[in-house]
């Protein structure tokens, strides 16, 4: 009220005027205030917006990863995810690889099997006999005219040359059979008699001799009967190499005289090695040998 | 030698007397043998007996040793042939002490091979060097592996054989290669002989030569391990490598030029142990090829020299040229051929045209 009395005292429109501008401002910062509220509801909503939309691109993202949004989708859609394709991709190959793999360990298993190299075609022969697999030889062939042997792996005494001189230019197809043949026997032979000499030698006296080509073979061996031991001789002569049972069996009994059985048993171990293989034949003696130990 | 402790020969028991150069030839080949050997080669040549062995006491000085043994020889009448397996028996221990060379029978075309039989070819080799001279003394000893060693002692039609100079020849016998060491003269007899022996047709030396005969046996037979282009490489044997211990802060940088290296030498080397070689032999007839300015060789003459390479164990320093860095990978074919050509010796003329391989035997 002092307020006003002064006023009133230097006039009543200067008081008019001073309360207008008084009215003015506080209208002002009413408006500012209420611009600021808005601002503030209108941010406070977008920030709401801002967080629905983050929480739908999260869900989108957590679906998608579960695969979920194909089957939401439906049938229809054709975009795939990179990641999938690439998988399939790889197990495509992987089952290929494998594939081949197991194709070519079927021709190698087969014996003769072959890679085509720079110049011509290394073939690679492996022997094999009874269920054991056995070493393998190398042919390295230049194809030209006239076909030729550029490297080999085959020893020195299977009759390379003679088979190739035969067969080479003509038919490789029997060369490399008779080439088989060759090594498949040369590997049998001698692998009957490692057996012999690993397993049997117990009833071997002295050393087993044999030849390169393994188609000679000198052994004695003690043979019991009559409750007496008696020592034999074997010779095993291999006539045919593509064969790997001894076209004859010379069996001598060192002991001084000898009696008709003796003579007949010689004579049945001749027949026995000529048509049972050799570590077989002794395979039965032991046999026999064992159930005489028995019976006695 | 020492003249000293040479004593009256003769057993006189039984009146034999032992040939004085026989004698000094089995006491000199006991001298040659290592004393640590000495005992197991006197067994395995089963001339004295046990007790005869006992008797021998190896710690004495090796002059002893051999005067022992040649008294005990006495007691046994022991002649040319049992000295002459004595020291085959040396030899055939000690093989790198002689140098081999590699002869190849060969057959003419469309002959049949026939089984040989042992007794058959020293029956008729014998014969056929005994026919053509008299003086000669001939041992044949034959070893678990097939192989048959035989020692030729040569005389000449007025003088006896001379023992220290002995040829030795190592045969399989399904084989066409001949081992021969230690021969000085007499070649075309030999020849000869192993030709009618072994029924072949013609015997021709090959370029191999070296100290180790097991190495010469591995490259002619084959034996050593080659590599073939193939699907299904054999089991490589695991070999003990100890990892190495790589520090991680250290890059590699010339790691696949390394890895190359080696995957070029194997191809090239295969995986095994080389044969053991002492020299690569090279004779050049090339032309000199120098700048045009040079003009040190006017007249257009080949340029003969020799280039020997020679080493312990030459192919396993092939081997580790490259990945030492020495050489390049590939090495020269020259180089790398020798097991698979099986030869050493070399001849090369100039290169016929651009395309054909200038490396051309003798």
């Amino acid at each position: 009220m002092e307020e006003a009395t002064a006023y009133l005292r230097d006039g009543v429109l200067s008081h008019l005027e001073k309360l207008e501008a008084h009215a003015r401002t506080l209208a002002l910062k009413q408006e500012e205030t209420q611009q600021q509220q808005e601002k503030l509801a209108r941010l406070r909503a977008r920030v709401q917006e801002l967080r629905l939309q983050r929480d739908e691109l999260q869900t989108k993202v957590n679906l998608q990863q579960v695969g979920l949004i194909r089957q939401e989708r439906g049938t229809g859609s054709n975009v795939e995810p990179i990641q999938a394709v690439e998988a399939r991709g790889k197990a495509l190959l992987k089952w290929e690889v494998e594939n081949v793999k197991s194709m070519l360990q079927a021709f190698h298993l087969t014996g003769i099997s072959g890679k085509l190299t720079k110049q011509g075609v290394c073939f690679c022969i492996s022997t094999a006999y009874e269920r054991t697999y056995l070493d393998s030889y190398y042919l390295d062939l230049l194809i030209q005219q006239p076909v030729q042997i550029r490297h080999h792996s085959v020893p020195i005494f299977i009759p390379l040359e003679e088979i190739a001189k035969k067969y080479l230019q003509t038919d490789i197809k029997r060369f490399l059979a008779m080439l088989s043949d060759h090594l498949n026997a040369y590997a049998g032979r001698k692998y009957q008699a490692d057996q012999l000499q690993e397993h049997f030698s117990a009833f071997l006296e002295g050393t087993l001799q044999r030849n390169l080509l393994q188609n000679v073979l000198l052994f004695n061996y003690d043979v019991e009967t009559e409750s007496k031991t008696f020592p034999f001789r074997a010779k095993l002569v291999y006539g045919d190499v593509t064969r790997c049972l001894p076209t004859e069996a010379i069996i001598t009994c060192k002991a001084g005289d000898v009696s008709a059985s003796l003579l007949e048993k010689t004579a049945a171990h001749s027949n026995l090695f000529c048509h049972t293989a050799l570590h077989k034949a002794f395979d039965s003696f032991k046999r026999a040998a064992e159930r005489l130990e028995q019976t006695a | 030698m020492a003249a000293s402790g040479r004593r009256l020969r003769g057993d006189p028991e039984s009146g034999f007397t032992m040939d004085e150069t026989v004698a000094e030839y089995i006491r000199r080949t006991v001298l040659k043998i290592p004393r640590r050997e000495i005992m197991e080669m006197l067994t395995i040549w089963d001339f004295l007996s046990k007790t005869q062995l006992q008797t021998i006491n190896v710690h004495h000085t090796k002059e002893r040793i051999s005067q022992e043994v040649v008294t005990l020889c006495e007691e046994n009448c022991a002649g040319i042939k049992q000295a002459a397996i004595l020291d085959m028996i040396y030899n055939h221990t000690y093989p790198n002490k002689k140098v081999w060379t590699v002869y190849q029978m060969t057959r003419v075309a469309g002959e049949e091979t026939d089984s040989l039989n042992l007794a058959d070819f020293k029956y008729k080799f014998k014969r056929s060097l005994q026919t053509a001279l008299k003086n000669v003394t001939i041992n044949f000893r034959e070893y678990e592996d097939n192989a048959l060693w035989i020692r030729i002692a040569w005389g000449t039609q007025y003088t006896k054989p001379n023992q220290y100079k002995a040829t030795y020849i190592v045969y399989h016998l399904q084989t066409p290669y001949v081992f021969i060491s230690s021969l000085r003269s007499n070649l075309p007899l030999l020849c000869q002989a192993l030709v009618h022996a072994s029924n072949y047709h013609d015997i021709h030396e090959m370029e191999l030569r070296s100290r180790c005969l097991d190495s010469l046996k591995d490259i002619v037979f084959k034996r050593y391990s080659q590599t073939f282009q193939t699907y299904h490489p054999r089991p490589l044997q695991e070999r003990n490598v100890a990892p190495e211990k790589v520090d991680p802060r250290i890059i590699q940088e010339n790691k696949r030029e390394k890895e190359r290296i080696q995957r070029v030498n194997q191809e090239v080397f295969g995986n095994g142990l080389q044969p053991k070689i002492e020299f690569a032999q090279y004779k050049l007839e090339t032309m000199f090829k120098g700048e045009p300015e040079m003009d040190i060789l006017t007249e257009k003459e080949p340029f003969r020299c020799v280039v020997k390479f020679s080493s312990p164990h030459l192919l396993e320093a092939l081997k580790s040229l490259a990945p030492a860095g020495m050489a390049d990978a590939p090495l020269s074919p020259l180089l790398t051929c020798i097991p698979q050509k099986a030869r050493n010796y070399f001849k090369i003329k100039e290169r016929k045209d651009i395309l054909s391989a200038s490396c051309l035997g003798s």
